[in-house]
């Protein structure tokens, strides 16, 4: 244990007592261990941090090993979270760590999991997981540290219930998606031919058809209900040349169906070719001549050259056997299971990226549109987001600095931070936090954990006797799960259904809308917790004191905050850190120096108004305070 | 099912190499030409102190696959380095930390080489300077001796090497880049909305055509027809339409609005969604794109240039000296040829950037030309041309280091005009100058544990004024706190942002930053001068 102290030294010396025995005392969650999670790890691992908690589904791949350093090549294909956590491990003995092989939204890390941590980083790669975190966090009222990078760009941001903006504070951009007839039938851009191979071409061959690809809108109107209708009976015709996979005319077939005749039959469609350049079918045995085996190889290897017809045509062929055997293969293992065996699209999956890519630039070539080469597609196909090791580690060590102001509860003093790389004359764009937006749907909301008694609860005792006898909510409100309107007062009809007939489980998450017009309530989102013989009244909230409380105390008329009607003005940065005066030190004591900008206007010589940290502290005290060492 | 075909399983040589894939998240940033570069170079690490955010950095650069390293430094392990530097293990504890160091970065790349020095106790690290190895970049971090310092700077000046500084202590760091001579970069990756360069109040015949041939009978074109004429080919036309009216082309804000509001009064409302998606792109276009590009200043800044006798056989001068050449003849630059996505028919887009293709083939070629009737350039790659027109507006030179160290009278110009930003800056609610952490912690350069009173001392030498200025005072307790020691955390941001600027200088590509950034753990601030 000696040489634990002499490591914790310096980080004592540094950090100041009182907060290095918060860092040690922490209990923290990351959720993700890639690129940002791999720095991240390392840094709160070195730092003494006391416990850390991994979740992350993933596993590793080639691609991660150009940034994420605690994974090995022969890590590859195991899990990132268990890995991580070995690696890390053996840098700091002292810190536990638990890892957890999983996905965030499994229903094992509910709230009441959430609140056992002293903070969460976000440390992930895609907006649902990232949601998600934000929302438990909010529901658990645990500080949030939100963090993400795009190539040279990132940023970090902290999020703390009621006090700074929330992830969803601001609109997220959607993916983008095409009109089904677009991809079927009108393509005009690459990308319009890439999404065809991949969401189409290949899925309905290989994939559980009926899945829909949230990059095609399939809406229908009455302009294209005919020719939606066409699509339906093509994409049949397409399934029963999937019956005849594995044979030899197999190729030959899928090909004539889809590059020859669907495309005579929508070229015969004058009126739609009226204003474009008609499609141009092709034709296999034309091209039959196909490459020798060293030729398509030497193709394959070229993934920076744009293929000509000839090339892709032969990689349509090759890629398309290889996909096959892997079929065959995978149905001679999974035996009696009842799911088929299914192949879905892996940008880093060569098989079916070069069957992607080969089928995408025939369909460009078929409806003469511009041909990519395998690197553009994989990145347009993948929704690749460049990534590297220098812009994590600077975020990562970002959100540890913010960390420590978290502990100190000096949540305004956080700082909301984008890496600039292209702005050279500063690097980092530090900003203060932004509020909460009012009409944010996900954090201005009030929330409660309900205890709900699921073998006699009903709709009616949460509408008429917890929301409106307890809570005091008048006619006009709605309930939602989900999208699933569950009561308005116009539908009515479920009111006398228990709860658990309508789909609600423990760890379900209701919205109740206030509809009244003059002064309604914000949103309040309940999150339900089942509780088995619960006494009295079937609801109970675990956070609100309702009238019926068995407590005295007097109740406020609405326990639920009625809503704002703008951003309020804030100058209001408060210090939440209550340092003591009385330091008086020749030497600048740790918790002086991370006070930083958080002005405290007895001790400051000189005070700004307040501007991006435009705040000195400078203690002008003589006395002497020497920070123990041990 | 039938049989199934039982073709000899071909060889697993498949698809792009291993390479290729463990990079591809990267090469998106900076292309096979940027790897190779890095793959081509040679670090040098002089390491002393805590020794944390030199191999920080390192660690950055040997992920994305530096072709080799080499890590100087004298120091066994001790427990204290266990605290902070990752690549130490308890084995470790009594060896030499450069080597294990190495061996455990190397683990994270095996494509990269590592190597460690010294290798015996005959061996000084001033020897590595001897001449028979060669660097394409050399890092130290402080603590270091002036005699070294001043032979590693005196290396770089002569060698052509460039040097970074790198000092990270406690909440603070600073790391300062010195490029040996001018440093001229082609590919700046420009933000995409910037390149747009259409040229719609100088079109050339081919472009003029085109958009008439669109444009000519605009009024009984069918609504899928006019709703799909691309927007350059609509600007053009109005802009067409607005000489013949006004003699010139509009050029105030006031007539750029006028013409704005006249092209959006052409759009037809009689469609399902009540106006024209492509008329709507050129209201938008209109202020970006009717306007004259004129000369960037940083392309000015190379024109204004004269290489010096060594640079002149470079050739970058020699193909800037051509497009120069080119500029004064055409007074525009050579066209980018790119067209940015618009509502048209595809065919009548495919039309449209071939035009745009055409002309800027030919500016190249033009300009090809040129360069190759240079003495020197004969041997210029012609892509190497394309790629330099292509980029011509965005071109940047960054000046090479004067001194090779910071002078006391240039610091003092910098801490002066520092300090009055700083009392005008609560006022303008501008952020205060970081400066003071660069001068308390320049001043332990040499002496990591010096306290404040030595730290404001020393400061005193180029700012007297110090030990009244409080934030100098204020930085020189934090540094004298930090008594040489690193936090992990600091040196591991640090490290990734010098990594980042090492990476820019390698491959050439993206502009790095002039020439010093400093950095505020505290507030999470930074700030680059040039010092
Ligand atoms: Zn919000």
């Amino acid at each position: 244990m000696a040489s634990s102290k002499k490591r914790d030294r310096f980080n004592a010396q540094s950090l100041g007592m009182p907060l290095n025995d918060k860092v040690k005392e922490a209990r923290v969650l990351m959720v993700g261990a890639g690129g940002i999670g791999c720095e991240l790890l390392k840094n709160l691992v070195l730092a003494g941090f006391g416990e850390v908690h991994i979740v992350d589904l993933d596993t590793i791949d080639l691609s991660n090993l150009n940034r994420q350093f605690l994974f090995r090549h022969e890590h590859i294909k195991k899990s990132k979270a268990l890995v991580a956590k070995e690696a890390a491990h053996k840098f700091n003995p002292n810190v536990k760590l638990e890892a957890h092989h999983a996905n965030i939204k499994d229903s094992q890390f509910n709230v009441d999991w959430f609140k056992t941590f002293t903070m969460v980083f976000n440390a992930l790669d895609n907006l649902e997981a990232r949601r998600h975190a934000n929302k438990m966090c909010l529901a658990a009222d645990v500080p949030l540290i939100e963090s993400g990078t795009t190539g040279f760009n990132g940023q970090v941001q902290v999020i703390k219930k009621g006090i700074t903006a929330c992830y969803d504070c601001t609109p997220k951009e959607t993916p983008k998606s095409f009109p089904v007839c677009t991809i079927r039938s009108t393509p005009s851009q690459p990308i319009h031919c890439i999404v065809w191979a991949k969401s189409y071409l290949l899925s309905e061959i290989f994939g559980a058809s009926e899945d829909e690809s949230p990059e095609v809108d399939n809406s229908e109107d009455s302009e294209n209900a005919k020719e939606i209708e066409k699509l339906r009976q093509e994409a049949q015709a397409l399934k029963q040349i999937r019956e005849s996979m594995g044979t030899e005319p197999f190729p030959q077939l899928l090909f004539d169906k889809v590059f020859k005749d669907d495309v005579i039959r929508l070229r015969s469609m004058e009126d739609m070719w009226k204003t474009r350049r008609p499609p141009e079918p092709l034709d296999y045995s034309a091209t039959a001549q196909l490459d020798s085996r060293e030729a398509v190889e030497k193709t394959l290897k070229d993934g920076q050259r744009v293929w000509d017809l000839q090339e892709n045509i032969s990689v349509f062929k090759d890629s398309l056997e290889r996909l096959n055997k892997r079929m065959s293969e995978m149905k001679a293992t999974s035996k009696g299971d009842a799911a088929e065996p299914t192949i879905t699209f892996d940008k880093d999956d060569d098989d079916t990226l070069d069957f992607v890519t080969a089928g995408a630039n025939l369909r460009s070539i078929v409806f003469g549109i511009e041909t990519k080469s395998r690197f553009d597609i994989k990145q347009m196909a993948g929704n690749i987001i460049p990534a590297i090791a220098t812009t994590n580690a600077i975020v990562a060590g970002l959100c540890v600095l913010q960390s420590y102001k978290v502990l100190r509860g000096e949540f305004t003093s956080t700082k909301e931070v984008f890496l600039s790389p292209f702005a050279p004359e500063r690097l980092l764009a530090s900003g203060r936090p932004r509020e909460p937006n009012p009409d944010c749907p996900v954090c201005s909301v009030a929330q409660t954990r309900l205890l709900v008694d699921m073998s006699r609860a009903t709709l009616k005792d949460l509408v008429e006797d917890f929301l409106q006898l307890e809570l005091g909510y008048g006619e006009d409100l709605t309930v939602n799960h989900g999208n699933d309107l569950l009561y308005d007062p116009d539908e009515n009809e479920n009111l006398a259904r228990k709860l658990s007939e309508l789909g609600i489980k423990g760890d379900s998450f209701l919205t109740v809308v206030d509809d009244t017009e003059r002064n309604p309530r914000v949103n309040l989102v309940l999150n339900v917790q089942e509780k088995t013989g619960l006494e009295g009244k079937p609801i109970k909230s675990l956070d609100i004191a309702g009238k019926q409380t068995r407590d005295e105390m007097p109740t406020p008329a609405s326990p639920i905050p009625r809503r704002k009607t703008s951003v309020p003005q804030s100058n209001g940065h408060t210090n939440g850190n209550g340092t003591s005066s009385s330091i008086a030190g020749k030497k600048r004591s740790a918790d002086e120096a991370l006070n930083g900008d958080t002005p405290d206007s007895k001790r400051s010589k000189i005070v700004s108004n307040g501007a991006e940290d435009g705040v000195i502290v400078l203690d002008d005290t003589d006395g002497a305070i020497l920070i123990d060492d041990d | 099912m039938t049989e199934v075909i039982t073709d000899p399983t071909p060889p697993i040589l498949h698809g792009p190499s291993d390479k290729e894939k463990k990079y591809d998240r990267q090469l998106r940033l900076w292309a096979a030409s940027g790897q190779q570069a890095l793959e081509d170079a040679h670090i040098l690490l002089i390491n002393s102190g805590s020794g944390t955010v030199g191999v920080e950095t390192l660690k950055n650069l040997v992920l994305p696959g530096i072709g080799k390293f080499t890590i100087a430094d004298e120091n066994t392990v001790g427990q204290a380095d266990l605290g902070v530097n990752f690549f130490l293990d308890e084995d470790c504890l009594g060896k030499l930390r450069s080597e294990c160091c190495v061996r455990l970065l190397q683990e994270l790349n095996p494509d990269v080489q590592g190597n460690w020095f010294p290798k015996n106790k005959n061996e000084t690290i001033e020897q590595l300077f001897d001449g028979t190895m060669q660097f394409t970049m050399i890092l130290y971090t402080a603590p270091i001796t002036r005699a070294r310092m001043e032979l590693v700077l005196k290396y770089g000046q002569q060698r052509n090497v460039p040097v970074i500084s790198i000092h990270s202590a406690g909440f603070y760091s600073y790391f300062h880049i010195n490029l040996p001579g001018n440093f001229p970069i082609v590919d700046t990756h420009p933000d995409s909305t910037a390149t747009t360069d259409l040229r719609l109040l100088t079109p050339w015949k081919e472009l003029s055509h085109f958009a008439a041939s669109l444009t000519d009978n605009i009024q009984s074109l069918s609504a899928h027809e006019h709703g799909h004429i691309p927007y350059v080919a609509l600007l053009l036309h109005y802009l067409a339409k607005w000489k013949e009216e006004h003699g010139t082309l509009p050029s105030t804000y006031k007539e750029k609005t006028a013409f704005r509001s006249r092209v959006a009064s052409g759009a037809r409302t009689d469609t399902p969604e009540g106006g024209e998606e492509n008329f709507d792109e050129a209201v938008a276009a209109v202020l970006k794109t009717i306007s004259s590009p004129g000369l960037p200043s940083s392309v000015r800044e190379v024109f204004d240039y004269t290489p010096n006798k060594m640079e002149s056989t470079a050739s970058f001068w020699i193909i800037a000296d051509a497009i120069k050449q080119f500029y004064n003849k055409h007074n525009t630059l050579p066209l980018p040829g790119s067209v940015p996505d618009m509502k048209a028919q595809s065919t009548v887009y495919v039309q449209l950037q071939n035009i745009y293709k055409a002309k800027a083939r030919q500016d190249a070629a033009e300009v090809l030309k040129t360069v190759r009737s240079h003495p020197r350039g004969k041997d210029i790659n012609s892509a190497e041309v394309e790629s330099f027109c292509k980029n011509a507006a965005f071109i940047k030179l960054i000046r090479g280091s004067k001194s090779s160290e910071a002078s006391p009278t240039n610091i003092k110009v910098l801490a002066e005009r520092e300090f009055e930003n700083d009392a005008n800056a609560p006022m303008m609610a501008m952020p205060l100058s970081l400066f003071p952490i660069y001068l308390s912690l320049s001043a332990t350069t040499f002496y990591p544990t010096s306290d404040a009173s030595d730290i404001i001392g020393t400061i005193k030498n180029v700012f007297p004024d110090a030990a009244s200025t409080p934030r100098v005072v204020e930085a020189a307790e934090e540094v004298a706190r930090a008594n040489g020691g690193e936090l992990h955390n600091i040196s591991a941001l640090t490290g990734g942002m010098v990594a980042q600027e090492v990476i820019k200088i390698i491959t050439k590509q993206y502009i790095p930053i002039d020439n010093t950034c400093i950095f505020d753990g505290i507030t999470s601030r930074t700030q680059v001068l040039r010092i």
